[in-house]
C-alpha cells in the first residue's frame, strides 16, 4: 500500500495551488461572503483550465484522470475555502453522469457548459431507501414532485441529478432536471459561498437518467461523493491548522510567543496528527475508489467518520487558539471554520458513516436509511 | 497511490512464506520453555535465531554474512508484516537485534563486531541496553553513571535503572559520562559491559502485570573494570550514536505496532459480539461505537505508517516517526481500554505468560510500556511541536 502522491500527483496539485492562491484568494472569499462579489468569475478560470474536466473520459472530452486526482482538486478547494460548483460537479454530478455512460451530458460538462449537483438527501437522511420524491411519467414527460434537502452548491449549478422514485414501481431511478425548472431556497446563510439549498420540484420536467436498478451505481458515486467531501473538509482543517501555527509563531504575550508555552505545543502536536490522519484515510479511501477495490465502501465510511473528529478539533482548537481576533469577522479564519463545519453536515455525518460501520462489522443490526 | 506492492515484493513475501511453515519453532515448543524476559533465550529460541540467520531471514535488508538477503526496502517491510504476524517471535532479545547489533555496526570496531555483534546474531547471546537512570529518564542526557579512564581500563560507578532484560542479558551497552565538565550531552560515552563482570549487581523490578517475570531492572555498578577496547564509536560521542540507535529502534518499530494494533482488533471483533449481545440492548449501540472507532484508528495506524514509510523510502525525514510513535501506542492503549471497560469483570483474569490477550486489564496495564517507553507520549508530542512544526523551545 502507497499513499504517498506520485511525482505527477504532485505536480498537479502544486499547479492547483498555484492557480487558486492566484484565482481564490481570502479576498474572494471574503466577497462571496459579504455578498459584494460571486464565484462567476472563477468558475470562468476553472473552465478554461479544463478542471471539472479532470475525471471525465477522454472519450467525452475529458482529461480521463483517476479518482486520486478528482480528490485532490477537492482538498485544494477545501484549502481555498473556493465558492462555486467545481466541487459539486466533479464529486457528484460527474461521477453520476459516468457511472450511467452519459457521454453527451459529460462532453457538456468537459467544455465548461453545464454544472451540476447530486440532489439525493431528504430530510437528515443521505441513505437511499427512505427517499420519496416522486417521478412520474405523464403524457408531457416524466414530472419530478418532492423536494431535497441541503443540496450542494444548489444555487449555482445549471442542473441537478435528481434521486426519485417511479411512482408506479416505486423504483429508485437518477433523473435530471434543470435548475431552472425547480424552486431552489438558499440555506446555509452561516457559509453561503458553497452555495447550499433545499429544492422543491412541483412537477418538474425530468430527463431519465436511469429509471431502475440504480442502488449499486448510486452508492458508488456517494461514496466518491464522500470522500471528496472528507478532503475538502481535511484541506479546509489544513488551512485553519497553518493559520492557527503561523498566529503562534507571532503572537507574544508574557514576554514570549504564545507557540512556546507547551500546553499549546501539546494541542498543535495532536492537530496535526488528526490533519495526517484524516488525510490519510481520505487517501486510502480515494485509492480504494480509483481501483474499484472492495474497501471502498468501508474505506469511506472511516473516511468521512475521521473527517468529522479532524473538524471538530480543529474547529475548536483553531478558533480558541487565535483567542479574540478569531472570533471577529475581520479575520479570514471563519471562512475555513465554517467550510469544515458544514462538510461535517453533507454526505452524512461522521454518527451516520460509524453506524453504517457498525452495521457493517456485525455490531449492531443493519440500518436501513 | 496503490494499494498493492509490486508482483516481485507478494513472490518475496511467498518464499517467506514457504521457509517459515517448513521452519517455525512448533506452538508446544514455545510454550514448554517460554522467552520471560526480553533478554531471556530458550533453547528453542538460540536455535531459532540461528536457523533464520542461516537462512538469510533474519534481517534480510543486510548481506548473508550478517543474516540477510540484501532485500530492499519493500520487501523488508512484507516480511516483518508475515513474520509479526505468525506468532513466532522473531527475535526474544528484541533490543539487542533491533537497537544494539545495529549500532555496533555502524560504530563498533571489528573486534566488537566479532565478540558481541555476530554471537548475537547467532543466537548464541543477548544484550540489554543501558540508559536510563534514577535522574535521567526523559532527560536522558542528565545521567550520571560514570566512566573514568585508568590505564587500560574504564572504572565504572553508577547506576541504572529501568534495564529491560539485564537479570537475562550477557552484555549491556551502557551509556556513561566520560567527561563531567563539559556540557551534558557532550560527555557521554558508550561503553559494552559483560554482564559478570565483578561489581555487577542486577535487581529485578517486578511490574504491575506478569510480576512473577519480571523484565525491568536497576543495575547497580561498584568500581567495575572493564577494557578501554570496550568504549563504542569516539570518546564522549554517545550522544550522537544515542541518537543513531533511537533512530534505529524507531527505523520499523511501526510497522509492528500497526500489527500488534490489527491482530488485537482481530481479538476484538471475535470478542465483541457475544460481549454485545450479553449488554443490555441501551448499551450496545454506545458499545458499538467505541468498538468502530478502535476500528476505524486501526486503519488509520496502518495508512499513516505506509505514509511514513513511503516518505522515508524516497529519503524523507525521520519525524513521521515521532507521529507514528504517538499514536500507535495512543491506539493500542485505547484498544485495550475498550476492550477489557467492556467485557466486564472477567477482564481481571489473568495468565502467567507475555503474551497478551485484548480484552484483560493485563493487556491494558501492559501496554503502558509503550507509552512510557522509548521517548514518552509527552515527548514525543515536544518533538512534533518543535522539530515538526517548528514552535520555539522553552
Ligand atoms: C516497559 C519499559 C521498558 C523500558 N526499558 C528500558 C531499557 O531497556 N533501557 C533503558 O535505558 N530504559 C528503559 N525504560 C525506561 C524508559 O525509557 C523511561 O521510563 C522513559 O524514558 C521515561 O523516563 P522516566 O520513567 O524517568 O519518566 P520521567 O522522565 O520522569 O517522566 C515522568 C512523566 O513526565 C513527563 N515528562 C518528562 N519530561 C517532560 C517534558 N519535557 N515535557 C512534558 N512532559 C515531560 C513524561 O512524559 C512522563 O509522563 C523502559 C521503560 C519501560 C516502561
Amino acid at each position: 500500500m502507497d499513499l504517498e502522491l506520485s511525482d505527477d500527483q504532485q505536480m498537479l496539485r502544486d499547479n492547483i495551488r498555484t492557480v487558486l492562491t492566484g484565482a481564490c484568494p481570502p479576498s474572494l472569499v471574503r466577497a462571496v461572503h459579504e455578498g459584494t462579489s460571486d464565484y462567476a468569475e472563477l468558475w470562468r478560470q476553472v473552465v478554461d483550465l479544463g478542471w471539472p474536466a479532470l475525471g471525465i473520459r477522454e472519450e467525452a472530452g475529458g482529461v480521463g484522470l483517476g479518482f486520486v486526482e478528482v480528490a485532490l482538486l477537492a482538498e485544494e478547494l477545501g484549502r481555498a475555502a473556493a465558492p462555486g460548483p467545481l466541487l459539486a460537479t466533479i464529486s457528484q454530478f460527474v461521477p453520476v453522469l459516468e457511472e450511467f455512460d452519459c457521454i453527451d451530458l459529460l462532453a457538456e460538462v468537459a467544455e465548461g457548459r453545464r454544472s451540476g449537483s447530486l440532489a439525493v438527501a431528504e430530510g437528515s437522511s443521505w441513505g437511499l431507501h427512505s427517499i420519496s420524491t416522486i417521478a412520474e411519467v405523464t403524457a408531457d414527460g416524466t414530472r419530478i414532485t418532492g423536494r431535497k434537502d441541503a443540496v450542494l452548491a444548489g444555487s449555482q449549478v445549471d442542473s441537478f441529478a435528481v434521486v426519485a422514485r417511479d411512482r408506479t414501481s416505486g423504483q429508485l431511478g437518477v433523473y435530471l432536471v434543470e435548475r431552472s425548472a425547480a424552486t431552489v431556497i438558499p440555506t446555509g446563510v452561516l457559509e453561503p459561498t458553497l452555495g447550499l439549498a433545499d429544492v422543491v420540484f412541483d412537477a418538474a420536467p425530468a430527463v431519465v437518467i436511469a429509471a431502475a436498478d440504480v442502488e449499486e451505481a448510486l452508492e458508488r458515486v456517494l461514496q466518491q461523493a464522500t470522500t471528496a467531501m472528507t478532503l475538502h473538509i481535511v484541506g479546509a482543517c489544513r488551512r485553519v491548522f497553518e493559520l492557527t501555527l503561523d498566529y503562534a509563531k507571532i503572537r507574544v504575550q508574557y514576554d514570549r510567543v504564545i507557540g512556546s508555552f507547551q500546553a499549546l505545543k501539546h494541542r498543535f502536536a495532536d492537530m496535526y496528527l488528526m490533519v495526517e490522519k484524516a488525510n490519510a484515510l481520505g487517501y486510502f479511501a480515494a485509492v480504494a475508489i480509483a481501483e474499484d477495490d472492495p474497501r471502498r465502501a468501508e474505506a469511506s465510511h472511516m473516511a468521512k467518520a475521521t473527517a468529522g473528529e479532524c473538524q471538530r478539533l480543529l474547529v475548536e482548537d483553531g478558533l480558541q487558539l487565535h483567542g479574540g481576533i478569531g472570533y471577529t469577522w475581520e479575520n479570514d479564519l471563519h471562512f475555513w471554520l465554517k467550510r469544515a463545519k458544514a462538510g461535517e453536515l453533507l454526505c452524512g455525518s461522521s454518527l451516520h458513516h460509524r453506524s453504517q460501520l457498525a452495521a457493517a462489522l456485525g455490531l449492531i443490526s443493519e440500518v436501513n436509511v | 497511490m496503490k494499494l498493492r506492492f509490486e508482483a516481485s515484493v507478494e513472490e518475496f513475501r511467498q518464499e517467506f512464506l514457504h521457509w517459515l511453515a517448513d521452519n517455525r519453532p512448533t506452538a508446544e515448543e514455545m510454550a514448554a520453555d517460554p522467552a520471560v524476559s526480553s533478554a531471556h533465550c530458550p533453547d528453542w529460541a538460540k536455535r531459532w535465531t540461528k536457523r533464520l540467520f542461516d537462512a538469510g531471514w533474519l534481517v534480510p535488508g543486510w548481506p548473508p554474512e550478517r543474516g540477510g538477503r540484501n532485500a530492499g526496502a519493500h520487501e523488508t517491510l512484507v516480511y516483518l508484516e508475515e513474520m509479526s504476524r505468525s506468532g513466532v517471535p522473531r527475535t526474544t532479545n528484541p533490543q539487542g537485534l533491533g537497537i544494539i547489533v545495529p549500532s555496533l555496526l555502524d560504530y563498533g570496531t571489528p573486534d566488537q563486531i566479532k565478540r558481541y555483534a555476530m554471537p548475537l546474531l547467532h543466537g548464541e547471546i543477548t544484550a540489554c541496553l543501558g540508559m536510563s537512570e534514577p535522574d535521567a529518564g526523559s532527560d536522558l542526557a542528565n545521567l550520571k553513571t560514570r566512566a573514568v579512564r585508568d590505564g587500560d581500563t574504564f572504572v565504572l560507578n553508577g547506576q541504572k535503572v529501568w534495564t529491560s532484560g539485564a537479570n537475562y542479558a550477557d552484555f549491556c551497552f551502557l551509556f556513561c559520562r566520560t567527561d563531567p565538565d563539559v556540557p551534558k550531552h557532550k560527555g557521554i560515552s558508550i561503553i559494552l559491559l559483560p554482564m559478570d563482570t565483578p561489581g555487577v549487581t542486577v535487581r529485578p523490578l517486578n511490574e504491575i502485570v506478569h510480576p512473577q517475570h519480571p523484565d525491568l531492572n536497576e543495575v547497580f555498578l561498584t568500581d567495575v573494570v572493564v577494557p578501554a577496547a570496550n568504549l563504542v564509536g569516539k570518546l564522549n560521542d554517545g550522544w550522537a550514536m544515542a541518537n543513531g540507535s533511537l533512530a534505529h529502534e524507531r527505523g520499523m518499530v511501526w510497522l509492528m505496532s500497526v500489527i500488534d494494533m490489527e491482530m488485537g482488533m482481530q481479538q476484538m471483533l471475535e470478542l465483541a459480539p457475544s460481549i454485545l449481545e450479553a449488554l443490555p440492548e441501551q448499551e450496545r449501540a454506545v458499545a458499538a461505537d467505541d468498538v468502530v472507532r478502535c476500528y476505524i484508528e486501526s486503519h488509520a495506524v496502518r495508512c499513516l505508517g505506509y505514509r511514513g514509510f513511503a516518505r522515508l523510502v524516497k529519503g524523507g525525514s525521520a519525524p513521521e516517526q515521532a507521529l507514528m510513535k504517538l499514536f500507535a501506542s495512543a491506539s493500542r492503549q485505547r484498544l485495550a481500554r475498550v476492550a477489557a471497560e467492556m467485557r466486564g469483570p472477567d477482564a481481571l483474569e489473568s495468565k502467567p505468560q507475555r503474551s497478551r490477550r485484548i480484552g484483560t486489564l493485563e493487556d491494558y496495564f501492559g501496554i503502558f510500556g509503550s507509552t512510557i517507553s522509548a521517548g514518552s507520549s509527552e515527548i514525543q508530542r515536544n518533538i512534533i511541536a518543535e522539530r515538526v512544526l517548528g514552535l520555539p523551545r522553552g
